[in-house]
Formats: C-alpha cells, structure tokens, sequence
C-alpha cells in the first residue's frame, strides 16, 4: 500500500505543488473509496498534516475526518478516537465539538472501539479538567462539556462491572488515572516525568466558578474505594487482579496518602486470593504482587507499612536480603510524618529520589524499624487488634488454636493454598508473631470483632464532636489534623472536605454509599461505621457446621417461605423463578421439604400447576442425568403423589388429572395405580378412561400396558365402570394395533370358564377366596363381558364360544346361554359366521345353538338361509325337533305337520312357544312372521295326527293351546274346522272334542253344531265309539236344543243314548208331548217306544236292560239293515275293534274330559314349577331339578322369557277354561 | 478475530536460540512478530561452561558467526552455534535488546521466568502513558536446539490460537488455561500497560 501510495505521488507530478489544503482534500476524497488498510495509511497522513503540519486546517476538515467514526471498520473506529484525542489535545476548544462523539463511540458495540474510546477518556478528562480549570470564564458550553465528561466517567467506573475482562481492564486503569487526578500531588509523590504537567486536584482552585475541589476530590476517594471493593472481588479475573495490584502500587506511589489502604489490599489479598484462581494464575499474581510490593516498598512514605510488606513479601518467597536492600533509609522517612501529607503541595516539593541510589545497607532491618508506638499516627483497628493479640499468642494458645482449627479444615487441600504455601521461615520470632498477630487482626477486623474497631468506633464517635467543632474553620484550614487515618475512607474524606453539608451524621454518608453496590459477599459481614478495610474472608473460617437437624429445619423453613410468598412473587411477575427455584431445591435435597412442596401444591393444584409440571419434570431431568443407574423412585414418588391428591379431590372439570398424566414423561406402575383407581371411580370413569385412551393412543411403546389396565377394567364388578370400559375398548376395538390383544385378552378371559372351578384371577389379588370356589353367575359374567361386546363387532369369534361352551360345566353353559341374547341379536341371522356355526353345530354346543336360533328368531322371521342351515342340521345330522322351533315358521307347512306329532309331545311351554310361533301370537307385531300354517289348518293338523306317532293326551293339550287363542280361534274359523273334519273319512277322533269346545267358547255357534250333529248321523256316527260318546255328550250339553237331532237318531242308537244319559229320556219325551199332535205324527213309533221304555217301572234290573239292548239294536237295525245290510255287519266287526279298546280309550277319555277342566291348573302348575327351577337356579342352590335339566336340550328349554309367557297366558287359559268361558259367553 | 494482526515480541535472553527459533516460525505464519534478549549481553556457549563467549547487543550475528568460524569451526558446527547463528543472520542482523525497544506490542512472550521476571520489571519501569495493555506470558522452554524447536511450535499454536479469538482479551485466560492442560505446562501470564 505505501507503494500503491508513492504511486499516487507519481501519478500528479504536481503534488509537491499541492497546497497542504489541497493535499488533505486529495487524501480525504481518496479514503472515501479505499479499503480499510489503505484508509487508515491514508487517514493517518491527513492526521499528520491537520494537525502537526498545518494546524490551522484542523478546523475546516474536522467534520470530514469524524465522518469516519461511522465507518464499518473497527480499525478506522479506533483511528478516529485516535484522532479525537490528537485534536483535542491540540486545540482544546474542539473538546465542545467532538466530547459527543467520544461519548457515541464509547457505547460502540464493538469491545475494541469502546476500550481505546476509554483509553482515550483517560487522556482527554485531564485534558478537559485542565482547560477548564485554566479558563477564567466558563462559558456554558464549557459546563455542558464537563457534565458530559462527568457523566462519562461514571459510564466507564461502571465498566468495572463489564462482563468483558478486556473492558474490565481498561476501566481499572481509567479509575486508577482518575484516582491520582483527582487526589492532590503531594512533595512525597513520584511523579512521571511525562506526566509532570498534568493536572491533579491540588491545582484546581477551590474557588473555580463551576468545577468544585470538594466534588472532586470525593470522586477520587470514591473511585478509589470502588477499585479496593474490586478488588476484593471473589470472582475477580488473573488479569484483573493483576492490573488492579499494579494501579494500586502506581497509586501508593504517587498519591502516598493511599499507601495505607494499598497496603492493607495487598495484605487482604494476599491472605485470600481469590479461590477461581487457577494454580499457575496464582503464581502469575503472586509474582506481581511481588513486584508491586517492592516497588512500594522503595517509595520513601513506606516506612511505617515496611514491616507489614517485609512479611508480605517474606511470605511470598523474597529473601530478606533482597528485602533490605528495597528498603529505604528510614533515616529521610522521618522527616515527613504522614500527617502532613494532605497539605495541598504547599510545602517545598523533595527531589524525585531514586530509591536504589539512596540505597542504604547500613540500616538496621526494617522489620525492628516499624514500631507503630515510633511513628505519631493513630492506629487503625487492625492495627489495635494486632497490638491487642500480639501478647496473647504464646506458643500454648497458638498449638491450641491449630488444634482447634483442624476441625474446619477442609478434607482435601485448596489449589491456591497448596501454591502459595511457603514455609514459615522465622517461627517463634517476635517478629513471626506480630505477623501472624497482624494477620489474625486482619481477619478479625474483616469478621466485626476485636477490640481495635471498638475503639475506633469510639474514635470516629469523638471526630464526628470535634468536627462539628471545628466547622467553622473547617472550610478555611484544610490542615487539620488527620485523626483516623486509614480508616473509614469516606469517613476520612468528610474530615479532610470539612464542608458543612458533609459533616453531616457520620455514618449516613457510608451507608449510602454503600447501598448500591452489592458486589461484595464480604460487605456484607461488615457493619456501618466499621472499618473500611475491605477484605475477602474465608467463608469456612468464620462458620461453623450445623447441625443435620439444624440444616433441615433452616432448608424446610427456607423452602416454606418461598412457597408462603407465592402471591407476591406473582405480583411482582417472577413466578417462572420461583417455581423454578422451588423445583431445583426440592429434586436437589431429600428430606421433609419434598413433601411440604407436594402439599401445597396439592392445597390448590389448580393455581400451582405450573410448579406441579416443573418439580416432576425436574425429577424426571435428575433422573435422565443419573442414567443408567438412577433410580426413578423420587419421581415415580412426585407424580404418584401428585396424581393420588387430584384423585381424592372432589371432581374437578379443568382436565388437570389428564394433562398431567398425559404430559408425565413416564408413567410408573404406580402412577398407573392411580389412573386405574381413577377409572373405577364411578364418578369420573368416563374422564379417567379417556384419559388412559389417551394414553394408550399417545404412548405406543407401552400401550399395552395401558391397555391391559382397562381390559381389566371390562370386567370391573361396578357395571357403570365395566360398561364404559367395554364402550372405550369397543372403539379400541378397531385400531389394528390394538386389536390383536384386546381380542386375545377376550378369548383368554372366556377361555377360563373351562376351568372346573373359578380362578383366582377373577376375584383380584386382594380377595382371599379359596380356589374352590364354585362358579356363579356373576363370575361367569366377568369372563364374558368384553368377549360379548366384542362378539358383534368380529363375528368370528362366535366359533371360541361354542368350542368353550362344549367344555363347560352346566352351571356355566346356563349362565352363558342367558348372557348371549344382546350380542346375538346384533348379530343378526345373516351373519355368515353365526349361519356358520348352525350348520356345523359342534357337539355339545346344541343347547347353544338351539338359543342362538331362539334369539334370532324371537322377533323377527327366519331368513331362508337360516332355515335351510337348520333344516340340513335337523335332517343330517342332529334329529332333535327343537332346532325346528325357531325357524319353524320358515319351514314348509308339510314339514311342519311332520314334525308337529314330536313336537306337541315336548315340554308344555316349549309347544306353546311352537304353537305361538305357528299362531303368529307370539307377539304383538306377530304381523311379520308368516305361518306356513292357518290357524285351521293347524286345528286340523292335530286332529289327523297319527295316535301312533302321539299319545292323545299330548294332541289334547295342543288342541287346547289352539282354543286359548281366542283371538286367532274366532268362531268363523273353528266353524270352517269343524266343517272340514266332519267332511272327513274316518272321522277324527277328537272331532268331538273340539265341537263341544267350540261351542262352549261361542255358544252362538248352537246351530251351526246342531246341523253338524245331524249330518253326523247322517255318517253314522255311532261306528265311532268314542266319537259317538263325544256326540252324547254334546247333545246332553245342548239340549234342549239338540232334541230334535236326538229325535233323527235311529231308535237303537236313541237307546244307547239313554242307556249312556238317562236323565235325557224324560226331558226329550217331555219335549215330545209338547209337540202338536201333527209334529207327533212325524215321530216314528220305535222312537216313541223307546222314549216311553222307562214308562214302565223304573226298579227294572239293569240286565234286562242290558239284554234288551241288542235288541232295539236289532230291531232298529232292521230298517238300517234293510237299508246297508253288509255295511252292519262291517261297522259291527269294525266297532269290535274299538270296543276292545275302549276300555283303555275310554279311560283316555275320562281324563280327556276330566283334563278340560284340569289342563289349565296343571298347567298352572307347571309354570309354576319352572319358574321355581328358574328361581332356585338364579339362587345359584343346585336343585335337583337342575339335576334333571342337565339335558342339553331342556336346559335351554327354562328361559326366562319363556317363562314369562306362559305366565302372562294363565289368565287367558283361565279364561278358556270352558266353564269360565260359557259363563262369559252367556253374558253376551 | 481481532481487528488488526497480533503484534508479538518473543523474549529470551540472549536472542539467539529460543526466541529465534520462535521468531522464523512465527514470521513464516505471517505473524507481525520480533525477537529480543533481556540479558545485559549476549551469551553464546564457549570451549567450557564457565567460557561462554559473550557479546554486546551492537555485534551483529555474522560478526559473531564469523569470530566462532575464526575460534573453533568444528566445536561450533557440532554443537549447532554455527547453524544457529547462519539462521538468524537470514532473519535480522543482530540481536536485539527487550529493554531498548519502543515499540508497542500486544503480547510478548517470554520463555523462561528470568526472562519474565526482567520483562516486567522493564514494564513497570517505564513510565505509563497510554495505558495500552500489552500482555506477558511466559512459556518455559530449556535452553538447547531441540526445546526450542518444539517450544517454538508450541509458541506459534498459543499466537495462533489467541488470533483466532473474537476478543483477546476477553478470551485468553480462558484460551491459557486450556492450553495449560493440552501442553500439561503452566504459564505465567500477566498484563502490562504502555
């Protein structure tokens, strides 16, 4: 670049003849375009021109060459603060112009711009003080200059605090210039060649019109007091420290007023270092300090602090040698007494002596020189506690106080002790126990104690009197008397000031001071009014342990306090620290206080959520961090707590329990515990579980143990929690993932009712129940519940049913056949796999599949598939007419007069069932089903069935079914079934029967049976015995209207009726008479003789009457003879035959008869008794009924619904009951 | 990265071995660096330990080589003087004194604690002006070609380390300490102002 510059220069030839302006404006323009490095050469050669070469030309370019401050380039920043500086220091009067821009660049982002804008202040605020001090007036300009400098300087004593070391640094020596600026030079102060001319405070006038001594001059001694606090930092940097030590010793040197303090810092500081120091940084520092001390030690204002840093630098590793020869001559010492120190430079100044020159061996060692009694000054409280001290440690008291110290020392040995440690050299030396006197006292001075402070307290009490004494002088004569040296600084400093409005109450001036700097742990320590001696402690030194019971009732009572000022944290915003506080002291420190935490939060969970979230996730994060051997104990504890109080609150809306398990990191067994407990409550199942699906959705690598938690649940003894359970894991139900084990747990669960005995498993772990157990009802249920509601969702599953159902024990395969009706039913009859099972129908599962064909059936007709798999079942392989019953309406009508015969002879409700079916009575919207059979033809079928194939007594009591339907049986019908048996060849047996009955029900069928009684004549009714008897017995019934048709019978057969019903003759020959002689006529004779036959006396043997029997048969047989001779012979070989049955036929008879008034009780009974059965078996007592019921078949037989219907029909059967039924028939 | 480059000064006693070999390796990585001694003179090793050959600060590394060549070429070749002396002599032409230079660096490192010690004492004898900090650290390295190789090396990483960070002086006690650990050596380090 200097070529490129030459370059330049070669290019405009005319150059040289360039005026400096012109040369500058070149320059200037050049730099605008240029890089960085071009532009500071560029920048610097205009610099040497405006301001050394042609000052004049400062002015004009100023504004240009300040432009650059704005430039990008840190480089051209700092080159512009440079520039500041040379102007400024050039003309003064530029400081009004550029101060602003110093100020702009000393807040530049930049570190490196803001230290040279510091370094650059340091210059420029002397520079400014002096200009301001030399002007005789001071323009207002003037002022607002100096206010700026003023409140810059503040800015950079507050860069003490900066966080960067490098900025640190640079404020440390700005404090230290300041320091020796403000503080007036004194005869004994080195002063810098360099530096000779520059200003101090004892130049500054103290009648100047704006700048004020005094203010000054406590902005020194407040700087000063805020670089010892600095110092004393715990955390101070190498470098800071380092820097500090060295303005310090600059310090002492030149302002030797200081030297006091200076040396009680290095003291402080050599006893504590700062224990952030590394060990090589401790070397680094102790060698400075090393090197600040002897240069101290050289200055001549030394002498009364000689001791002290001959120890110091003793214990630092210093020969003594080498000691005495820094030491001065104590000889020129004396000379000036430290007093005189503050006066303002007015005495003559010494000569600048070069201590090495002056060197003087001879002296004696300077360690018996200072004798604090030999120098005038009062003593500091150090110094009086060291005085105080120093008699008392003979050998005895110093092994007993290492003794007793050996208790606190620490376990393992501090780096920066183990760097510094240097043997004691002089032990037992007068001069090795003023020291170690000393150092005690320092401690002691730092703790508060020891007799010196009192003293000086007491001292400072008796200058605060003098001083108001003295006021009035005070103001003129700045040589009063230094009382309290080293002590209290600002105590110091209002004594020197001595204005009036600082000798206020002593103490308030430190206090304030004190009050916004927070820095220093050690402060704290200190009380008001104390000495000013800063000094860092040991902590361990001055503590004592407590005791573990102390530690954890203070910690509890700390931590109970931050929970108490939850409301005023929350006002004051800061909430997130408390609670994050509270969940870093909690997880760190076992003890009582966990506890406290949980229950607070539990007193009001719904406020202090948010330190809920915080303690649980900070225990999770301790846990994690303790990976992989952490235990999770402490946080499966807080969230079990946690959890556990949500669910002994009274319920809550706010989905707290939720969230909170949802946003748990992980759930513990325990935890689960809770949800599940929380799920069982049956006020809060629906949230528990919704949050446990949640759970099981929102956490697939444990799902299925959340899972099995409600799978559990399904088959809870509360049906409230059960069936929600049951509602949740149906929707489950059809997440593929969870399919699997919801089906598998449903299958396992039924699968255990093959087992002989419950098992355990069923009654939970904390019922004690004995294995032996028998099945019940409820506990069959359990093992169903989930499988049932699966059932209709996955059909397949059907199939483990029935092979479970074969293996079961009966108590069980009636529990399940009474449990299967709802899931049966939402099937459907059209489900292939429930059409499936029919036709496979597996042994042993009959009964079931009988049921399933029940409830399919029950309300709604069979489907064609149905009734084809059922028929293929009946016919292939499993003969048994029950399985008909179902679908027996979907059966051809042929079939269904096959199977009748079997049918009716089943148990009496099962037939009525049939017969309801067939009827279509079932039930009320029996509309849809469609009966292959009319209610007639049902009639008829049962007449014609085959006595072979069914006992009468069985027909009689379907018939009697027929007849109970009223409602189906109307009159118009039975007509038409009487019609249509009388028409029939032979005629049927219990055609009789049924005319009667009929005409009990509707008597207004009278005519109707009378026209079908002559008609039967007509067919000879006689040939059928027990027709015949049925006849007789009807025309007894109906009489008299049915004499006219006892009067169309043929005289033998009239016989026979009377011989069967005497009592009929006289009533019939009465009706008769009461003919007209004309109808009379019309009467044949052989009618008439046997009506009149009983004329004659009654006490006529039965014999004859038996022996004339035949012969009115044979009399009246003539003209029927006549008439179908063969045929007699016939009906008489055919009645034969049923008169060798009749004995047996007619007993039937009897009891058919009889059983028209009997059925209905019995049936009555019946009913009864099953429903007793049904009963006793709900009662879970094995009866022996229950024995009997074993069969398969009738087992499924005693339904409840069955039951109830027969129930329902008493009445009805009651009422056609044929007496009954007359009786309310006759009232129509 | 700092705005401007390092300026380093490499200290060792007689600005012969340490210092030099440190000085060619840092000039070749482009570091703006310059070599002193901190002796009174300048020291070469001699026939016998207690004959060193000694030189004032003025006598250029030629004139020292040639006056070696002169007293014994072969004791000077074997023990490496000669080669020592024909490499600095390429670098500059004569040693130069810590003490007499003017010159403002931003760090100076020493190598050995003498030579510390002496820096520090010239520091703090100086009368302070800008308050430009200069900052000293001391890396012990022994007197003998191979240690200063490797110290040299050593020397080069720490330069290059502290002018890779954004904020020297924020950074590099941090920077030391690590580097403390890495090279199981301690330096003392320190801050001077100008």
């Amino acid at each position: 670049m200097e070529a490129q510059f030459s370059a330049d220069g070669d290019d405009t030839p005319h150059a040289i003849d360039m005026t400096t302006s012109e040369k500058v404006v070149d320059l200037l323009n050049q730099a605008a375009l240029i890089p960085t490095d071009e532009k500071l050469t560029v920048l610097k050669q205009v610099q040497e021109l405006i301001i050394n070469k042609d000052p004049s030309l400062l002015d004009n370019f100023l504004d240009e060459m300040i432009a650059f401050q704005t430039d990008k380039s840190v480089e051209v920043k700092k080159f512009v603060i440079g520039f500041i500086e040379e102007a400024c220091k050039r003309d003064n009067e530029l400081l009004l112009r550029l101060i602003a821009n110093l100020n702009m660049l000393l807040k530049d982002e930049s570190v490196n711009v803001v230290k040279k804008a510091i370094l650059t202040l340091t210059q420029l605020y002397k520079v400014t003080l002096q200009w301001l001090v030399r002007s005789k007036v001071v323009s207002e300009m003037q002022e607002a200059c100096w206010d700026m400098v003023t409140q810059m300087k503040g800015d950079v004593l507050a860069l003490l605090d900066s966080e960067n070391d490098g900025v640190r640094t640079h404020a440390i020596k700005f404090t230290e210039s300041l320091i020796i600026t403000l503080s007036p030079r004194t005869q004994d102060s080195d002063i810098p060649k360099r530096q000779e001319g520059d200003i101090s405070l004892d130049k500054i006038p103290k009648d100047h019109t704006y700048i004020r001594y005094d203010v000054l001059c406590e902005e020194g001694k407040a700087a000063l007091e805020k670089l010892l606090k600095f110092m004393v930092h715990p955390a101070i940097s190498s470098i800071n420290l380092t820097t500090a030590l060295g303005s310090l010793a600059t310090i002492a040197r030149q302002r030797p007023m200081f030297m006091s303090e200076v040396v009680q810092a290095y003291e402080t500081l050599h006893a504590n270092l700062p224990p952030t120091l590394a060990k090589s940084q401790v070397s680094s520092v102790r060698k400075n300090l090393k090197l600040h001390l002897v240069a101290v030690l050289k200055h001549p204002c030394s002498l009364e602090f000689q001791g002290q840093i001959s120890t110091l630098l003793l214990d630092l590793g210093m020969p003594q040698t080498e000691i005495t020869r820094s030491t001065p001559a104590p000889r020129e010492q004396r000379k000036r007494p430290r007093h005189e120190q503050y006066t303002e430079g007015k005495k003559l100044k010494m000569e600048p002596t070069l201590m090495e020159d002056d060197e003087d061996k001879e002296e004696p060692a300077p360690l018996s020189v200072t004798k604090p009694s030999a120098v005038p000054v009062a003593q500091s409280a150090i110094d009086l506690t060291a005085e105080f001290l120093h008699p008392l440690l003979t050998p005895e008291n110093v092994a007993n106080l290492v003794l007793i110290s050996m208790v606190y020392l620490p376990d393992a040995m501090p780096a920066s002790f183990q760097a510094t440690y240097t043997p004691v050299e002089s032990a037992g030396t007068d001069a090795q126990i003023k020291h170690l006197a000393r150092l005690m006292a320092t401690q002691m001075t730092a703790a508060g104690i020891g007799p010196g402070l009192e003293q000086c307290r007491a001292r400072e009490e008796d200058a605060g009197k003098e001083e108001g004494i003295d006021e009035d002088s005070g103001a003129k004569d700045l040589l009063i008397k230094r009382k309290v040296p080293a002590v209290m600084l600002g105590q110091a400093i209002s004594v020197v000031g001595g204005y009036t409005e600082k000798a206020q109450p002593v103490e308030a001036a430190p206090l304030v001071k004190r009050l916004p700097e927070p820095i220093l742990p050690s402060t704290q320590t200190k009380m008001a009014g104390t000495s000013g001696r800063k000094k860092v402690f040991r902590l361990p030194d001055v503590i004592q342990p407590l005791s573990d019971n102390q530690i954890e009732k203070l910690t509890s009572l700390a931590v109970k306090r931050i929970l108490r000022s939850e409301k005023a944290i929350a006002q004051s915003g800061m909430s997130h620290v408390r609670v994050k506080l509270l969940s870093r002291l909690v997880t760190q420190f076992e003890g009582m206080m966990k506890e406290d935490v949980l229950d607070f939060i539990l007193e009001d969970i719904r406020t202090r959520s948010d330190l809920a979230f915080a303690l649980l996730y900070q225990e999770y994060n301790t846990y994690l961090s303790q990976l992989p051997t952490g235990l999770l104990d402490n946080y499966e504890h807080c969230l079990y707590t946690l959890l556990s109080g949500l669910q002994e609150k009274p319920e809550q809306r706010d989905g707290l329990f939720t969230k909170l398990v949802l946003e748990a990191p992980i759930i513990t067994e325990s935890a689960l515990e809770v949800i599940r407990r929380y799920c069982e409550d049956e006020s809060r199942v629906y949230l528990g579980m919704t949050t446990l699906k949640e759970l099981i959705i929102k956490r697939p690598s444990r799902q299925f143990q959340y899972l099995h938690v409600l799978l559990d649940l399904s088959s809870h003894e509360k049906e409230k929690v059960r069936t929600t359970a049951l509602a949740f894991l149906k929707r489950m139900y059809e997440k593929d993932q969870l399919r699997d084990y919801i089906e598998k747990f449903a299958l396992n669960y039924m699968q255990l009712l093959v087992h002989p005995n419950p098992p355990s498993l069923l009654f939970g772990a904390d019922k004690d129940t004995e294995v032996a157990a028998p099945w019940t009802e409820e506990t069959v249920r359990q093992c169903l519940f989930l499988y049932l509601s699966l059932l209709p969702l996955n059909h397949r599953l059907v199939h483990e049913l029935a092979s479970v159902y074969t293996e079961a024990i009966a108590d069980i395969k009636r529990s399940v056949l009474r449990v299967i009706e709802q899931p049966i039913r939402g099937m459907g009859m059209n489900s292939p796999d429930l059409l499936l099972l029919v036709e496979n129908c597996p042994k042993g599962a009959e009964t079931l599949v009988t049921r399933c064909l029940h409830i399919l059936t029950d309300k709604v007709p069979p489907s064609p598939e149905l009734v084809e798999r059922v028929r293929d079942l009946y016919h292939k392989r499993v003969p048994d007419v029950r399985f008909l019953i179902p679908v027996i309406n979907g059966l051809e009508k042929k079939e269904v007069i096959l199977a009748l015969p079997k049918l009716i002879k089943l148990n009496p409700i099962v037939v009525k069932e049939v017969f309801n079916r067939l009827l279509g009575t079932q039930h009320s919207e029996g509309s849809s089903s469609v009966s292959p059979l009319t209610p007639g033809e049902l009639l008829i079928a049962l007449h014609n069935i085959d006595s072979t194939k069914c006992d009468m007594k069985s027909i009689i009591k379907a018939t009697n079914l027929c007849f109970a339907e009223k409602n189906v049986y109307t009159s118009e019908v039975l007509a038409v079934v009487m019609q249509q048996l009388m028409e029939q060849s032979p005629l049927p047996m219990l055609l009789m029967r049924t005319v009667i009955q009929s005409l009990t029900m509707y008597p207004r069928l009278g005519g109707f049976v009378m026209n079908i009684l002559s008609r039967l004549i007509v067919k000879q009714v006689w040939k059928y015995p027990k027709v015949w008897e049925g006849f007789v017995k009807c025309c007894q019934r109906t009489k008299p209207q049915s004499y006219s048709v006892l009067l169309q019978l043929p005289p033998a057969q009239l016989t026979s009726v009377f011989e069967r019903c005497p009592e009929m003759r006289e009533p019939l020959l009465q009706h008769v008479h009461s003919f007209t002689p004309h109808q009379q006529a019309h009467i044949p004779a052989s009618i008439m003789s046997v009506l009149e036959a009983n004329k004659k006396p009654e006490p006529k043997p039965v014999e004859p009457v038996v022996e004339r029997e035949p012969e009115p048969v044979a009399t009246s047989a003539a003209p029927a003879v006549a008439e179908t001779p063969p045929v007699t012979a016939v009906t008489l070989k055919e009645t034969e035959l049923p008169v060798q049955q009749q004995p047996a036929s007619m007993t039937e008879e009897e009891e058919l008869m009889e059983q028209e008034e009997s059925e209905p009780v019995r049936q009555e009974e019946t009913v009864h008794a099953v429903s007793e059965v049904e009963l006793s078996r709900a009662e879970k007592t094995p009866s022996p009924q229950a024995e009997t019921t074993e069969e398969p078949m009738e087992a499924s037989q005693p339904e409840t619904s069955d039951v109830k219907e027969p129930e329902k029909d008493v009445p009805e059967d009651n009422m056609a009951e044929p007496d009954a039924g007359s009786g309310s028939e006759n009232a129509e | 990265m700092p705005s401007h480059p390092l300026r380093v000064a490499v200290v060792c006693s007689s600005n012969q071995n340490r210092s030099m070999e440190a000085h060619n390796i840092l000039s070749k990585r482009g570091f703006d660096v310059r070599s002193f001694g901190t002796g009174s003179h300048v020291k070469l090793p001699g026939p016998a330990p207690d004959k060193p050959n000694v030189y004032d600060f003025k006598t250029t590394y030629e004139q020292m080589y040639n006056d070696l060549v002169r007293k014994d070429k072969e004791l000077y070749t074997q023990n490496g003087i000669l080669h020592m002396l024909d490499r600095n002599k390429r670098i500059k032409t004569r040693p130069e004194r810590f003490q007499s230079c003017k010159e403002k660096f931003d760090l100076v490192i020493t190598c050995e604690e003498r030579v510390y010690d002496q820096v520090l004492e010239d520091f703090n004898s100086r009368e302070q002006e800008t308050f430009q900090p200069v900052h000293v650290i001391n890396v012990d390295i022994q007197d003998n070609h191979e240690e200063a190789t490797l110290g040299a090396f050593l020397i080069c990483e720490l330069c290059q380390c502290i002018q890779h960070t954004d904020d020297m002086e924020n950074d590099i006690e941090e920077l030391l300490q690590e580097f403390e650990d890495k090279s199981n050596r301690p330096f003392l380090h320190t801050v001077c102002f100008y």
